[in-house]
């Protein structure tokens, strides 16, 4: 199993429309999927219809009371399923951290089920925290979508070192532009400026599109309601560049 | 992601009009009912069922809007739809889309070619069951034949979803309250027969004091039968496996024919052991030729020196001589001389059965029992086996090693042809000793004879003007064989010690072997 994490320590960049757009992608070509909306907000689980509660909350998961399995939502989509947000992952630090090897916990839930599916996409909320420090152990790949904004690059910067200096086997970082205007001039200067040098940096760019908004008043991924839309092409293209092999 | 489905019907078999059906289950879901289209479902396998076997199954689904190939398990829980186009069968997996569902499909028909096992146009209508939240927590299908006397009648299948199915349970119930009843297994319900493909012992219960000929009728007409089953996939040059199963049968007739000299009228030796020699002959040249061509991705990977695009020449020479030798093949297959072998040989066996064929037969003359037979026929083979071994020394020339493998070669047979009639458990153990003996063989044999074949392909290469790469390459490749030889031959006495340890020969001895 191949796991993805659509991660950035900023919030309303786009991580959890990627998530769910990739991993409806995923599943459309026929690789057994699950996303975790690990963020307690469940913007990933109200895009799907599926109620945001897990029995036990969070708490019941993390110490294993409840087994993963048990959770588990089939989506309206062939090959892809779900694990809820509960309102209680805001606590999940607290959880993990009263566990053993509390930084690979994640990872260890991940294992019971991970027979399963081919491809686990993690939709993590916008934080340092433990529960980043258990998805950088538990992922092969952190998509990190940016705004093509100064303090972007800043908090790119951040993130490279922070993964750089907490991991053995740190993730493939793999940044993207996302919510990209390329009529305003700083966007344009900002996605020449970015440095490859220290994480790829991919070429697909996606743009602040209405449609993509529209994925709140339709409550499905852009290619399953737009499919020939130009959102819908752009998440191809994404996905075609990130996918694992 | 893989969940239980329940299939109802009506219970006279009746149509199952999705008015009805909605109603049923509107009471506590919210019901859209999508177009109803055509689909025509072809069911995929292997000729002799893979899939089914490995507990699956795999349409190749066709509508107007869609092409899917649908993996499903065989209790009706979907795992994996995958959108194609353009598929034709008969294909090898390895023509499907790459992902999860060709690997699961390739590890399951390995070199066998999926194949049509059965095509049927339904009309099809999806129902999506939803809740308050206009989640879809169950899928149920309507699905009826699109022609008259189709095998299966309308039928609807509730597909539970993970995290939902106590809805699917919900949704079966109400539709068993409006008179519907479970289905039973459907055209491709597991309840097929395997083909006679003759592998493997008879199942068949055989009296051992019966005549020993009725035991011989009963084998070599379930190998006829897997010679007959075989050639149209053979002509039709579907997968190897077709010619491999096919010569298969053809050796087991002659080791059956031989092993049963004592108790088979005189004519079994003077016309028909010719003719199946000429038969398995026949077939010889185009097997070589795929042996070579299944294994060259293995020899590429012993390539040190050399690339394995170096063997690109030497692969195309193969294809090339299998064309012409196929023809040949093709050509015996349907010639009138084969026709005639398989009348003559299944009107003779009928006789056989009927006791009507007479004729002293070649041994004593004595009416044997299938069991005396089945006991002289394992001793003397396994008395065979163990005096050549026990004579070959290091300096034995590789004949020797290649006449033992021989003689093991009829003691399995005289172990699968008499399975009917001898112990099973000495018999199974038995296989097992001989197996280790047979694979160190085998390896000696092989090495010898891809060798000396690898020298002659070259020469036919050179003259044909091939590129020296390609030569050094099959020289690497000699080189190897070389190498594996002399580790089979240095494995030959420990695996012939262990032939003849203590434990292993009372086991041949309880079967009739050597006392």
């Amino acid at each position: 199993v191949k796991v993805l994490a659509t991660y950035n320590i900023k919030g309303g960049v786009g991580k959890t429309t990627t998530a769910v757009n990739l991993a409806y992608l995923a599943a459309r070509e026929g690789r057994r999927t699950l996303l975790w909306d690990l963020d307690p907000q469940g913007a990933a689980t109200f895009l799907f219809r599926v109620r945001p509660r897990v029995k036990g909350g969070g708490h019941a998961l993390v110490t294993r009371r409840r087994p993963m399995e048990a959770a588990l939502k089939a989506t309206d989509f062939d090959n892809l399923d779900l694990l809820p947000a509960d309102f209680s992952y805001r606590n999940m630090d607290l959880d993990l951290d009263d566990t053993k090897k509390r930084t690979r916990r994640l990872g260890q839930l991940l294992d019971t089920v991970s027979a399963d599916y081919d491809v686990v996409f993690l939709d993590c909320p916008p934080s340092i925290s433990l529960v980043s420090e258990n998805v950088m152990h538990a992922s092969d790949t952190l998509l990190v979508p940016l705004i093509p904004a100064t303090l972007s690059l800043r908090t790119f910067d951040q993130l490279t070192r922070f993964v750089a200096d907490s991991e053995e086997n740190p993730p493939e970082v793999v940044a993207f532009f996302s919510m990209a205007d390329r009529r305003k001039r700083l966007h344009r200067d900002v996605i020449e400026a970015i440095p490859r040098d220290r994480a790829r940096v991919a070429d697909t760019v996606v743009p602040a599109l209405s449609l993509i908004e529209q994925m709140a008043e339709h409550r499905a991924p852009v290619p399953a309601f737009a499919p020939t839309s130009r959102a819908a092409r752009c998440y191809e293209q994404l996905w075609a560049e990130v996918q694992p092999a | 992601m893989t969940m239980p489905t329940s299939s109802l019907q009506a219970a006279d078999g009746g149509p199952l009009p999705v008015e009805a059906v909605s109603d049923a289950l509107s009471a506590e879901f919210g019901v859209s009912a999508g177009p109803r289209a055509v689909v025509r479902r072809t069911r995929l396998d292997t000729f002799d069922h893979r899939l089914r076997s490995a507990g699956l199954t795999l349409d190749h689904v066709t509508s107007a809007l869609a092409e899917q190939l649908v993996l499903s398990r065989s209790d009706g829980t979907a795992t994996s739809v995958v959108p194609v186009s353009g598929l034709q069968w008969p294909a090898r997996a390895d023509a499907l889309p790459d992902g999860p569902l060709r690997d699961v499909v390739a590890a399951a028909s390995d070199i066998r070619a999926l194949m049509v096992a059965a095509d049927e146009k339904r009309r099809v209508r999806r129902l999506e069951l939803r809740n308050a939240d206009q989640k879809t927590v169950v899928r149920v299908e309507l699905d009826e034949p699109a022609a008259r006397g189709a095998a299966t009648p309308p039928t609807v299948t509730v597909r539970a979803m993970r995290g939902y199915e106590d809805q699917a349970r919900r949704a079966a119930r109400l539709l068993a309250d409006h008179g519907l009843r479970s289905a039973p297994l459907g055209p491709d319900g597991n309840d097929e027969g395997d083909p006679a493909d003759g592998s493997g012992p008879s199942a068949a219960p055989i009296d051992p004091a019966a005549p020993a000929q009725q035991l011989l009728a009963l084998q070599l007409g379930r190998f006829l039968a897997a010679m007959r089953v075989n050639v149209p996939g053979l002509l039709d040059d579907i997968d190897t496996e077709f010619l491999h199963d096919f010569r298969v049968a053809v050796r087991r007739t002659r080791s059956t024919l031989k092993l049963g000299r004592d108790a088979l009228p005189e004519v079994m030796r003077s016309r028909w052991e010719p003719d199946f020699k000429w038969l398995g002959d026949l077939t010889t040249p185009v097997r070589d030729l795929d042996v070579y061509e299944l294994d060259l991705p293995m020899m590429a990977g012993w390539l040190v020196a050399a690339d394995a695009a170096d063997l690109d020449p030497f692969a195309a020479h193969l294809r090339r001589r299998r064309t012409a030798e196929r023809r040949s093949l093709v050509r015996g297959l349907r010639s009138a001389r084969f026709q005639r072998l398989v009348a003559d040989w299944e009107q003779t066996l009928a006789e056989l059965t009927g006791a009507e064929l007479t004729g002293a037969p070649v041994g004593d003359g004595d009416v044997l029992s299938a069991e005396e037979l089945a006991h002289r026929s394992i001793r003397r083979a396994h008395r065979r086996v163990v005096r050549i071994g026990e004579a070959i020394s290091a300096d034995s020339p590789g004949d020797d090693l290649h006449t033992l493998r021989k003689r093991c070669k009829e003691l399995r047979y005289a172990l699968e042809v008499f399975a009917p009639v001898v112990d099973k458990d000495a018999r199974k153990k038995a296989v097992s000793d001989l197996k280790g003996l047979q694979d160190v063989l085998g390896r000696f044999q092989d090495a010898e004879v891809q060798r000396a074949a690898l020298r002659l392909f070259a020469d036919e290469m050179m003259a044909a003007g091939t590129v020296p790469g390609a030569l050094l390459a099959m020289g690497e490749l000699v080189g190897h064989l070389d190498a594996d030889q002399d580790r089979a031959r240095e494995d030959f006495d420990g695996a012939f010690a262990r032939f003849t340890r203590p434990a292993s020969e009372r086991r041949m001895k309880a079967l009739g072997g050597r006392s």
